[in-house]
């Protein structure tokens, strides 16, 4: 039986529920029922669709808060629905890290939205698509009322991100093992949750797949993008250091160290000695570790220092190799160059080349046009 | 005989009898091991066991002062700590008299200052008060009402384990620490992976730090005319009703000064003494939150956020979210007593007696010359205080003494 089918084989996600949650699976199911490709992009008959998936991301990118918009008069169920993938396609395709949390972002703030006013079950539904342990209640403790209530882990994995009072697990009713919530709140965790969810699925492997044609619409959108990004406050490393150079595991390093995500001692070290390799400066890295939960400025300092062979020892050390850090389970090596490296700084050799070799291409292109 | 070598080989013996008392973690392969030994006084580090006899072979032979495992799992337990490859974590917890107020004081504690020799009672200070030198030789002594000072905080975070988080009593491990108080752990499937911060989350909520009674009921009610305040009720569940509860405790017992510490108006004080009575009868219907006149949202949330502590379990916070934390192992002697480290299930915590139950060292008496020690008691017997004298003590008194460094053999055999 499918998920979205309860006991009466009745779905409890409708068509228009799809446009509202593009990320579950009964939307992919759909659009692989219809046979949609990313070639299809190409033909005239789709041009609708690869439309909406741009506008997705510009909207990202110039609502603030950002939010995807929700208009079902201006396009229908099926380009909505078919939009969605095809912007995580292109999304992965801008190779960019602001541009991948931005989009995520607002994806997920999108869905908050209706699911703050969701009916139960389909909450539930989603819920689920995560692998909640959640159940529905109608509880009323004097005058507090709770709409559900939450496997306490599952809980746990989305609010330590938050850092307001009320979030605190302390403060909240806990029973049993499960966390009593209102819908509000259950909404705003699956927020969390979606957002990860879509972070995850922009990257590189999906972005490879993209024929010819359609990068040229990504260049396009790349400069429109750009436009966008230099706005926004600088997240960039370092002028000389390519963050989308960076190789999966790294990528993924750098970004749990940023959003002040616990990180292994190896996975640190990893990140620290790849990052001063590929030249980013000892100051910037101790900011970058400022967010860690357990950050203490000395023994940061010193570490880092004594990596970069300031301190103590004389010598810079390098990265550990793929093989290493695939016996720490640090290795993401999901894309193809990652099949062709044994070193994570070969890999970001390799691609930062490429990157600035696209360049002059580019300006090539222009001048001769 | 010096002490050291007595104490070792008393280790020794009882290694070799009762190595099966030893209690084998779970996934033997997966864990760091690591131990104290009687002369180098150093940590070794990084042991990794295939199986429970290489473990049990290794301790007799080379009898430990401490034995300890990790209660995280690793791909490669031996490899250097950023190499191990962390797989997981039980959830642990350590309830440590060390952390906790007793009402004791802990008079039996003495401590003198590494700087000038200064000495003093109790729990050391922050700062010599001669030199201002902040390092300490600490003497810690194993006392009944510190024990049951731990006792306490362990039944109360079992209670939240069960209560709030619903463990069952079959994934809470419950054991005597061996000194001056209890471990918790949680083995279940589900919090292997928790980061630290899910972790401190749970310490967090076990020690009920960062609780605000705003998030517990106590709200204003009303249309701004006629305002009346609501509160949590003693039978409520999770921290609502612990908040209660420990409101319930608190009054019970406060004094003017206990209230005028939180900041409460000396006649708001006045009033909660005078109706003391009456606010713990009101329980039974609404609470006490409407009763005392200039008492409103403010003042009941600095009471409920203190009566908070009567509820919370002191925990050792440190403990339970280092992810890569080293545990005694349960069948083990503890160095600085050679009491055992044991588990019991959770049904027997109020009446476990660790000072019978982790007696090792069961026959044989010997004479030994004690320098000073207070009175205390093993099994059924009472021994000293003890003052510059001579003295014929059964073994396990005897090694208590001698760990303490209190004590010198006189007869050597054992
Ligand atoms: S293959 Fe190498 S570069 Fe690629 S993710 Fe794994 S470790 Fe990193
Ligand atoms: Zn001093
Ligand atoms: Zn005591």
């Amino acid at each position: 039986m499918n998920s979205a089918e309860n006991m009466e084989g009745e779905r409890i996600l409708t068509l228009s529920d799809l446009v509202k949650y593009p990320f579950m699976p009964e939307a992919a199911d759909e659009v692989r029922r219809l046979d949609f490709r990313i070639e299809h992009l190409l033909n005239p008959d789709y041009e609708p669709v690869l439309e909406r998936a741009e506008k997705r991301i510009i909207e990202a990118l110039t609502t603030n808060p950002p939010e995807v918009s929700y208009n079902p008069h201006e396009y229908s169920e099926y380009v909505e629905i078919l939009s969605f993938p095809a912007a995580i396609v292109l999304a992965a395709a801008l190779a960019n890290d602001y541009v991948k949390r931005r989009y995520a972002l607002a994806e997920a703030r999108r869905a908050y939205g209706f699911l703050r006013t969701e009916k139960e079950d389909k909450i539930i539904n989603i819920a689920g698509r995560f692998g909640w342990r959640i159940r529905a209640l109608n509880m009323q403790i004097s005058f507090t009322k709770f709409d559900f209530a939450l496997n306490f882990i599952d809980y746990l994995k989305n609010a330590t991100l938050f850092h307001e009072k009320e979030w605190k697990m302390v403060n909240r009713l806990v029973h049993g093992g499960e966390v009593y919530l209102s819908k509000q709140d259950v909404a705003r965790l699956l927020q969390e949750e979606v957002r990860r969810y879509i972070e995850s699925k922009i990257n590189l492997s999906v972005s490879s797949k993209i024929p010819e044609g359609v990068l040229e619409r990504v260049e396009d959108l790349k400069r429109i993008c750009s436009e966008k990004i230099k706005e926004a406050p600088p997240e960039q490393i370092s002028s000389s250091v390519i963050d989308d150079a960076f190789p999966p595991c790294m990528r993924e390093l750098y970004s749990a160290i940023k959003a002040g995500r616990h990180v292994s001692h190896a996975g640190r070290f990893a990140l620290t000695s790849f990052l001063l390799n590929v030249g980013m400066e000892p100051e910037a890295i101790i900011d970058l570790f400022r967010k860690s939960p357990d950050f203490n400025e000395r023994i940061a300092r010193y570490q880092i220092e004594h990596i970069a062979g300031e301190k103590g020892s004389r010598t810079r050390y390098t990265p550990p190799k793929c093989d290493t850090l695939r016996t720490h389970g640090l290795c993401l090596g999901a894309d193809n160059l990652c099949g062709r490296v044994r070193h994570p700084l070969t890999y970001y050799l390799r691609r930062a080349k490429s990157f600035r070799v696209g360049e002059e291409e580019r300006i090539d292109e222009i001048k001769e046009g | 005989m010096d002490n050291l070598t007595f104490i070792r080989e008393a280790f020794s013996k009882f290694y070799n009898e009762n190595i099966d008392r030893i209690e084998v973690p779970k996934s033997i392969g997966s864990r760091e091991f690591g131990f104290t030994m009687f002369r180098e006084g150093v940590m070794v580090r990084h042991k990794g066991f295939i199986n429970p006899e290489d473990l049990k072979e290794f301790i007799k032979k080379n009898v430990p002062s401490n034995v300890y495992y990790s209660a995280a799992y690793y791909s490669v337990p031996e490899a250097k700590m950023d190499e191990k490859g962390w797989l997981g974590s039980d959830l642990f917890f350590d309830i440590d008299a060390d952390h906790i107020p007793t009402k004791c004081d802990k008079k039996h504690d003495t401590w003198t200052c590494r700087g000038c020799g200064f000495k003093g009672r109790g729990e050391a200070p922050e700062k010599c008060p001669s030199c201002s030198g902040e390092s300490f030789d600490e003497k810690t002594w194993l006392c009944e009402v510190c024990l049951e000072t731990a006792r306490n905080e362990t039944i109360k975070l079992v209670d939240m384990l069960m209560d709030d988080l619903g463990f069952s009593p079959k994934e809470i491990k419950c054991s005597f620490s061996g000194h001056r108080g209890y471990h918790v752990q949680v083995e279940s499937e589900y919090i292997l992976n928790l980061d630290s911060n899910a972790r401190k989350e749970i310490v967090d909520y076990v020690t009920g730090t960062g609780i605000d009674a705003v998030f517990h009921g106590l709200e204003e009610i009303g249309d701004g005319k006629t305002v009346f305040l609501a509160g949590p009720s003693l039978n409520d569940a999770g921290w609502r009703g612990r908040a209660a509860r420990g409101v319930y405790e608190f009054l019970l017992t406060a004094t003017d000064i206990d209230l005028k510490k939180l900041g409460l108006k000396k006649k708001v004080v006045e009033r909660i003494l005078a109706n003391r009575d009456e606010i713990l009868a009101s329980w039974k219907v609404n609470g006490p939150w409407n009763m005392i006149e200039g008492l409103g949202l403010e003042g009941w949330r600095k009471i409920i956020n203190y009566g908070v502590t009567f509820q919370s379990a002191k925990i050792d916070t440190v403990v339970t979210s280092d992810v890569h934390r080293l545990i005694r192992l349960p069948g083990t002697l503890h160095g600085k007593t050679g009491l055992l480290k044991i588990s019991f299930p959770i049904s027997r915590i109020e009446d476990f007696d660790p000072l019978r139950e982790a007696l090792a060292f069961k026959s044989g008496e010997v004479e030994v010359y004690v320098d000073e020690a207070p009175a205390f008691r093993l099994g059924d017997d009472v021994f000293g205080p003890f003052e510059k004298q001579k003295a014929v003590l059964p073994l396990s008194a005897v090694i208590l003494l001698l760990c303490k460094n209190a004590a010198r053999v006189i007869d050597q055999h054992v």
